[in-house]
């Protein structure tokens, strides 16, 4: 089992007649990924790794009975592109761009919630079930079917998880990039609730990293919902306060958001707090997970 | 990115906030010039991107011309928390019966623009928020539907004001949301906004810090974010495309990903120091990384440098053809620990061992560090 995607997901690329949308097309179908069309608006009756290409949304999802999106569309496209999809009846969109402006996360995430689909991003890696499939850019090879589930803020840092995983023969049922902006389109207690549910998955790992309240928050739904051992890492400990660091998600204001303060709600909730990724092997070692 | 006061006070007063008469001096002269106009006393405000200015001595009050001097001259030589003091705002100095508070942000656990008022602005006001929240108020606004007149109303009168201050205090609610909009604000803020003893109001402080995603279509008439950048190696890694944070250790870094750059950091930390914070984005090419090797190393004194990048929208082995030709162009000698996972991570080892880079192949960033801390030889 896995969360959010399974055999039956049916994905579509928007923006896959472009570089990273082709590039990134071919990883998902070399990974088994069901890719069954694209989009890319005036491109319509071409192929991109014999894939179809349609020109709108409603158009492929009528053809192919597409059920789930992945978007490699340039970020000033986004908002329009995405009001298209759920307008098609897409019910789970990823949002790999980065630089989509708050403004329009804001009008995404309003309509995603208030239409009942799920989404991921801005600036996600996506989601991959090791073994059946992935929609995004996460690099296959660090993965192993397994059943842990990791949830992180950070792209490159949920493949570091899931590699040190690996190597210790600790395989996981799916890995989902909740998206690095400060704000995304589904809050991580949305997710955490997903892993709790799934009959696939016996434990999860939080990987967060300092600023914004998403762990606090996620720390109440955790004692009161989580029955599954939950282990969290925070990046940022030396990270020098108030200053930028890459993405805008990772900005330290004033006291709240420290990696202590989110240590400190994580804790007593009953999470093992990791200091260090590595930490991690010896985590899954004493909950005997594989 | 975060605009100066004299530039946020210009797009307030555009707006119909009503704010203070002033003028921007770069020079001791020039703000002789301008008190002169506007009459004694005057403030005078240094012009600086930080917070917390006014503790830090940035703001002073004139009252004659020879006050004027001094003051303007130290201040236009001095330092505010490491930032140059190079033009100072002098305003009129007015009487104040009270001090508000007004800010505008997104709240982003909920997903939506927040409006913060209260009673007691000034410098204390997150002390404020903490001993006496009856004394704020906060309303949030679906992105949807936006921002109505009423929502100011009653957002006042739950603090119990008078008629007469919240028509007046709605109207400026109203217009910074306008400008919060327009200029898509992460943060808009009047604080304090002062009541007049004829009651009237005046915005006289100015803060707006808007979405650097946005930059391309708000099309802001302003020196670009890159001139705001004090730090020189900081602004150059703004202009090749990265996240660039000067550091005081030794140790230089490059990584795909700002969590993985702050995780490397945090590991780095434990036994050594980093020089730098550098993290690529999703942007890399053989010619990005080149740069970033030119960029690190302008440093002098590194001991060491750890490349941390994974291959899922990235083409490392580009990006390994950067590095190893600026090893080779400029006959590096210190070691480089690389740690380099993903899609057509074999090729990309390969590439770096043929410039004598030390390729680590496991994936905990720990390992790696291991590896750069025997290097390094302390």
């Amino acid at each position: 089992m896995s969360i959010l995607i399974d055999d039956s997901t049916r994905v579509i690329v928007q923006g896959i007649t472009g570089r990273i949308g082709s590039a990134q097309t071919q990883w998902m179908l070399a990974y088994g990924t069901k890719v069954v069309g694209g989009v890319t608006p005036g491109k319509g009756g071409a192929t991109v790794e014999g894939v179809p290409v349609f020109d709108s949304v409603a158009e492929v999802v009528k053809e192919t009975g597409a059920n789930a999106s992945v978007f490699f569309v340039p970020a000033a496209s986004v908002l329009d592109a995405f009001l298209e999809t759920i307008d098609a009846g897409i019910k789970l969109i990823v949002v790999v761009p980065e630089h989509i402006p708050v403004k329009d996360v804001l009008k995404m995430r309003s309509y995603a919630i208030e239409k009942g689909v799920f989404a991921l991003g801005p600036t996600t890696p996506g989601i991959l079930a090791p073994g059946k499939g992935k929609m995004g850019i996460m690099p296959a090879s660090l993965f192993a079917p397994g059943r842990v589930g990791i949830i992180s803020r950070s792209g490159t840092l949920s493949y570091e998880f899931a590699g040190i995983l690996s190597e210790n023969n600790v395989g996981q049922s799916t890995v989902v990039g909740m998206g690095a902006d400060p704000v995304v389109l589904r809050n991580l207690a949305d997710i955490l609730e997903l892993f709790e549910e799934d009959e696939g998955t016996d434990a999860v790992i939080v990987v967060g990293e300092v600023g914004g309240e998403q762990e606090e928050k996620a720390a109440g739904f955790i004692s009161r919902r989580m029955s599954k051992p939950v282990a969290a890492y925070i990046a940022g400990r030396y990270s020098p306060q108030g200053k930028r660091m890459g993405h805008a998600g990772a900005i330290v204001r004033g006291s709240s958001g420290t990696v202590a303060g989110k240590h400190e709600a994580l804790s007593s909730a009953g999470v093992e707090v990791l200091e260090s990724p590595i930490h991690v092997a010896r985590w899954a070692k004493k909950y005997k997970l594989r | 990115m975060r605009l100066h006061e004299y530039e946020a006070l210009d797009i307030f007063e555009q707006n119909r906030i009503p704010v203070p008469r002033r003028g921007l001096a770069g020079t001791m002269h020039e703000a002789l010039q301008i008190a002169g106009e506007i009459g004694y006393p005057v403030m005078l405000k240094a012009q600086v991107l930080v917070g917390g200015r006014g503790l830090a001595g940035g703001i002073k009050t004139a009252s004659s011309p020879d006050e004027l001097k001094e003051i303007a001259d130290t201040l236009l030589t001095s330092e505010i928390k490491g930032l140059p003091v190079r033009k100072i705002l002098v305003c009129e100095k007015v009487e104040i019966a009270k001090e508000l508070y007004v800010g505008i942000t997104v709240d982003s656990y909920s997903g939506k623009p927040v409006i913060v008022v209260s009673t007691e602005g000034g410098v204390l006001i997150e002390q404020t928020a903490k001993t006496s929240p009856e004394k704020i108020a906060a309303i949030h606004i679906d992105p949807s539907f936006g921002y109505y007149p009423y929502q100011a109303r009653s957002l006042l009168r739950m603090l119990g004001l008078k008629q007469q201050l919240v028509t007046a205090w709605s109207d400026v609610i109203g217009q910074l949301f306008n400008i919060a909009l327009r200029y898509e604000a992460l943060i808009a803020e009047i604080n304090p906004l002062v009541v007049l003893p004829n009651g009237g109001l005046l915005a006289i402080d100015a803060v707006l810090e808007v979405d650097d995603s946005a930059l391309s279509r708000i099309r802001l008439p302003l020196p670009d974010r890159v001139d705001r950048i004090e730090n020189p190696l900081e602004r150059r890694g703004m202009e090749i495309g990265v996240t660039y944070v000067d550091l005081d250790g030794d140790i230089g870094l490059i990584s795909s990903g700002a969590g993985l750059g702050m995780a490397s950091m945090d590991i780095i930390g434990e036994k050594m120091k980093p020089a730098n914070f550098l993290e690529t984005g999703g942007g890399i090419t053989a010619d990005q990384l080149y740069r970033c090797m030119e960029l690190i190393m302008m440093k002098p004194d590194l001991k060491a440098i750890f490349i941390n990048v994974y291959g899922g929208i990235n083409p490392i082995h580009e990006g390994a053809k950067g590095v190893v030709r600026y090893i080779k162009e400029h006959n590096v000698k210190i070691p480089i620990v690389a740690k380099a996972l993903g899609n057509r991570q074999e090729e990309t080892w390969e590439i770096f061992r043929s410039a004598g880079v030390h390729v680590v192949t496991e994936a905990a960033t720990e390992k790696a560090v291991e590896r750069l801390y025997e290097l390094v030889g302390k």
